[in-house]
């Protein structure tokens, strides 16, 4: 007679496959070593991230959340303080043309190595470890994210000796400081993967780098669950704290869980909304600093535009209607304030260009002065052409809300506006893709944006040669806008390597962009940060915002 | 028998085929995988051609998933952007075995799924163990109690199950049971991850932390399957070869589990058979709520970056397994009734 119930060995099959399933998920993951608890346990900083890294690589990503964990294992020549200043790290000092780093003409920048410099595995980090790292972001079997500046603007990269490595720009080059080398790879290690594998896309050490030059090593990573750091024994300057752990979080609401009780000691990459409740707790500290990253509208010059944003008067008219210190004070609670140019907050901010201020009577004056007036339906036409604006942007929460603000401001001054939102991949495709932005679907779009290499003030944003079409895809000027004049001055300022120079340059730039009306800033698009209070000596930096990690210490 | 999964089997690659096609086709249309790259704003022009070059990505559609389906290593390719082909490509194609490298990490999809599969199928293995014997419990209990008050209790109980979003019930399971109990300074369930890493990966820090996922979970399934069984239940308790049974003399519990419960299974065995393929494709929202590592959190994660090699590779996995278990659920049916017949 059959029966129901499973046999002895079709149970224990099934049992088997229980134990074997909660083995196999419980099973370390790519670990050199575990993180069971020791028995005296050893200081522990923990920090929250709501986005996975890609990889740990930062040849393979711009990702914000890697960028971070790059001050940990493995650093770069330099980086830059909590006033944005450079802090020499695997080079010995800034170069500079007193001390001879810069050559005469601009273009030959020398650099000498730290001598007590040693991989994490022992291995003394030489010059050669540049040159491996410049010829792997050009070679073209590995699909690297960027390979700004040396292609197109570095000769050479040459290893003199052991420490002193020669970097040749074609031209003279002034945003080097803040993009040449902010990483470097380990040809002991991944020379031989290249050799074997012609290309370094599936090294191991992408993702699991046990070999650093940081503060910190790599120790594991649990995908979907968490980093971890440990000490580097071999680094000139040991680290305070003995082990880093980067929690994943999956969203914003369990970070601001975990910091509420008391699991993590820095929250990253904070809504503005949040600081309240969190510095209301007591127990962490809310920082912010400047990304370099500045919310503002960007106008569209071209074709596909309104014809009412060719006249200058319109479009100051526009920024004179828009009450944006409303917005900062009720939507991101006064923490933050306009931006008068995409530079503010930074050395070359210009002194003499102010945000335009609120006037509602002013912009319906221009408006009435360029012939849009106010029709049977309230909305301003001219011509039989209504002054309605296509306003894009992303799904960004305060960006949404941002939109229904100004749709009710430029209501009340006869200014129609629809608001149209797309996800980012789509706003921000590029041209041969159909992006909203790149093929000029808008009128007025809003987004954040920063200098191509901050702390840097370097753009090439609003550059006629950057405009996209059919024959250019690749062009970055998705305002559409042409200026000689702005041109030859952002030119003049990339090939002027004498700050002071570079910053009156500067002060021209934004000028004309002010006078012209060719960017309205919205708001300062700071990053918010939580840092607990028994973490000490945490000086946040915008640029490189863990580049004093190893100070860090846990009260 | 054996001529009819045969048949199935044949008939499975078509169909797995077009499955593909359309797949390709939906992810090709929903945006530009190099818009942002994980950043904060835009890439470079230069390096986004470069990018949609040696990715690929500027092939037509049609090259791209021929590419995917049988790889490029049969073609010259242009590897140094001259636009002249001038060495033989690297991909093998899914058939080959080739599931492709992840858009965003670089990394092989086989491996990326590797490593998130053992989470998923723990989590959605026990959650499935749970909610058939539980449900089964709860529905024959109902069914040999009709109308009684456990069966009004358990039906009112179900529809509630039944009406409850996943997300709600997660959240509520989560802000009771871990944030107010940790309050209270109750024992209190972890809110994410699938152990406390501080402690380590071992068993008992698993079993841990799958409590509240598996509850949330289950409860909603346990509601649905349980009215399923229930109904089956009566249907058959009240066919006459029961009454049969019993007048042969057999036990009830023998006429309970192998007459009544074997004939009231195949509505159950459809349900399980159309659940167990999403075993393999995680629990999108609780993954998410949960932090759980599994399937549905990095479906979730790398549909936000149109990352088609690993969407194509999970989605694919997740059809093989449908056409598999429909065509082990139809086996199962000749099992328990054997009436049933394939030609």
């Amino acid at each position: 007679m059959s029966s129901s119930r499973p046999k002895p060995r079709t149970r224990a099959l099934i049992v088997a496959l229980v134990f074997a399933l909660l083995v196999a998920a419980c099973a370390p993951a790519a670990a050199p070593e575990a993180a069971a608890p020791q028995s005296t346990a050893p200081s522990l900083a923990t920090i929250t991230f709501v986005q996975e890294p890609d990889t740990l690589n930062l040849m393979y990503t711009t990702m914000w959340f890697v960028g971070l964990l790059n001050e940990l294992w493995l650093v770069g020549l330099w980086n830059f303080d909590d006033n944005l200043a450079p802090v020499p790290q695997l080079a010995r000092e800034i170069p500079s043309a007193a001390n001879g780093g810069i050559s005469a003409d601009g273009r030959v920048i020398t650099v000498h190595l730290r001598e007590d410099a040693l991989w994490s595995d022992g291995t003394p980090l030489t010059a050669a470890d540049f040159v491996f790292t410049y010829e792997m972001i050009l070679a073209e079997n590995n699909t690297v994210i960027t390979r700004n500046p040396y292609d197109p603007f570095v000769e050479s990269v040459v290893a003199e000796n052991d420490h002193t490595l020669v970097i040749t720009f074609k031209e003279p080059y002034a945003p080097w400081l803040s993009s040449i080398f902010p990483y470097v790879l380990p040809k002991h290690v991944l020379e031989p993967v290249f050799q074997a594998e012609g290309t370094l896309d599936n090294a191991a050490w992408n993702r699991a780098p046990t070999v650093g030059v940081g503060p910190y090593v790599f120790s594991q990573w649990e995908s979907g669950s968490h980093i971890l750091f440990t000490r580097n024994p071999n680094h000139w300057q040991p680290a305070n704290i003995e082990r880093i752990f980067i929690r994943i979080t999956p969203d914003d609401a369990a970070q601001i869980a975990a910091i509420k009780a008391g699991d993590t000691d820095i929250g990253v990459f904070l809504s503005f909304a949040d600081a309240p409740e969190l510095e209301a707790l007591g127990t962490v500290r809310v920082v912010t600093t400047p990304s370099g990253f500045m919310e503002g509208w960007f106008f569209n010059f071209g074709e596909n535009g309104h014809p009412a944003l060719k006249d200058v008067n319109v479009r100051r008219a526009l920024a004179y209607a828009f009450n944006r210190d409303q917005i900062n004070q009720d939507l991101l609670l006064g923490l933050t304030q306009p931006p008068a140019s995409p530079w503010d907050l930074s050395p070359y901010a210009s002194p003499d260009v102010k945000p335009w201020p609120y006037d509602p009577d002013k912009a319906a004056q221009l408006l009435d002065e360029a012939g849009w007036v106010v029709g049977a339906d309230g909305i301003r036409e001219k011509d039989g052409q209504k002054l309605i604006l296509r306003y894009v942007t992303n799904m960004r929460r305060l960006r949404l809300d941002t939109q229904v603000v100004v749709q009710d401001m430029y209501r009340a001054l006869g200014i129609g506006v629809e608001l149209i939102n797309h996800p980012s991949d789509v706003f921000f495709g590029g041209y041969a893709a159909g992006g909203v932005i790149a093929t000029g679907q808008y009128d007025i779009a809003e987004w954040s944006s920063q200098p191509d290499a901050f702390p840097d003030p370097n753009s090439t944003r609003w550059m006629c040669r950057e405009i996209p079409g059919p024959d250019n895809p690749v062009g970055g000027n998705w305002s559409f806008y042409c200026n000689p004049e702005l041109d030859a001055l952002f030119d003049l300022q990339a090939a002027t390597v004498d700050t002071a120079a570079r910053i009156a340059i500067f002060g021209e730039i934004q000028k004309i962009m002010m006078d012209d009306m060719v960017w309205l800033g919205v708001w300062q698009d700071n990053d918010v940060w939580s840092v607990a209070n028994r973490l000490q000596n945490v000086r946040l930096s915008g640029a490189d915002p863990f580049w004093n990690i190893a100070e860090w210490t846990i009260r | 028998m054996t001529e009819y999964i045969i048949r199935r089997t044949l008939q499975a690659v078509p169909l797995l085929f077009i499955i593909s096609i359309i797949l390709f086709v939906l992810m090709s249309n929903m945006g530009d995988p190099l818009a942002t790259l994980g950043g904060r704003q835009p890439p470079r022009g230069e390096d986004r051609l470069r990018l949609e070059r040696q990715l690929g990505l500027d092939q037509p559609f049609y090259i791209q998933y021929i590419y995917w389906l049988v790889g490029n290593d049969w073609r010259m390719v242009d590897t140094t952007g001259d636009g002249v082909p001038n060495a033989y490509g690297t991909r093998r194609g899914i058939l080959r075995g080739d599931w492709g490298t992840s858009l965003v990490t670089r990394r092989p999809v086989l491996e990326m799924i590797g490593e998130r599969l053992p989470n998923t199928l723990l989590l959605m293995g026990t959650v499935q163990v749970v909610v058939i014997l539980v449900s089964l419990g709860i529905g024959i209990y109902a069914a040999l109690r009709q109308y009684s008050l456990v069966d009004n209790v358990v039906t009112t109980g179900a529809f509630i199950g039944f009406s409850m979003p996943i997300f709600w019930l997660a959240l509520m399971l989560m802000y009771i049971f871990a944030v107010n109990f940790k309050r209270w300074g109750l024992p209190y369930f972890p809110t994410v991850g699938m152990y406390d890493p501080m402690v380590g990966k071992t068993v008992p820090q698993v079993l841990w932390h799958m409590v509240l996922p598996v509850t949330s979970l289950s409860l909603i399934s346990i509601a649905v399957y349980s009215r399923y069984i229930r109904a089956s239940m009566l249907d058959v308790i009240n066919q006459d070869y029961m009454r049969t049974a019993r007048s042969k003399g057999l036990a009830e519990r023998a006429i309970l589990w192998q007459h009544a419960l074997k004939n009231a299974s195949l509505p159950l065995v459809t349900l399980v058979g159309l659940d167990l393929p999403l075993l393999l494709a995680g629990a999108v929202v609780t993954e998410r709520i949960f932090a759980w590592p599994g399937m549905g959190r990095l479906f979730l994660d790398h549909v936000e970056r149109i990352d088609t090699p690993v969407l194509m590779g999970i989605l694919m996995l997740v059809s093989l397994a449908v056409v598999v278990f429909q065509l082990l659920t139809d086996i199962v049916y000749t099992w328990l009734d054997p009436r049933i017949r394939y030609r």
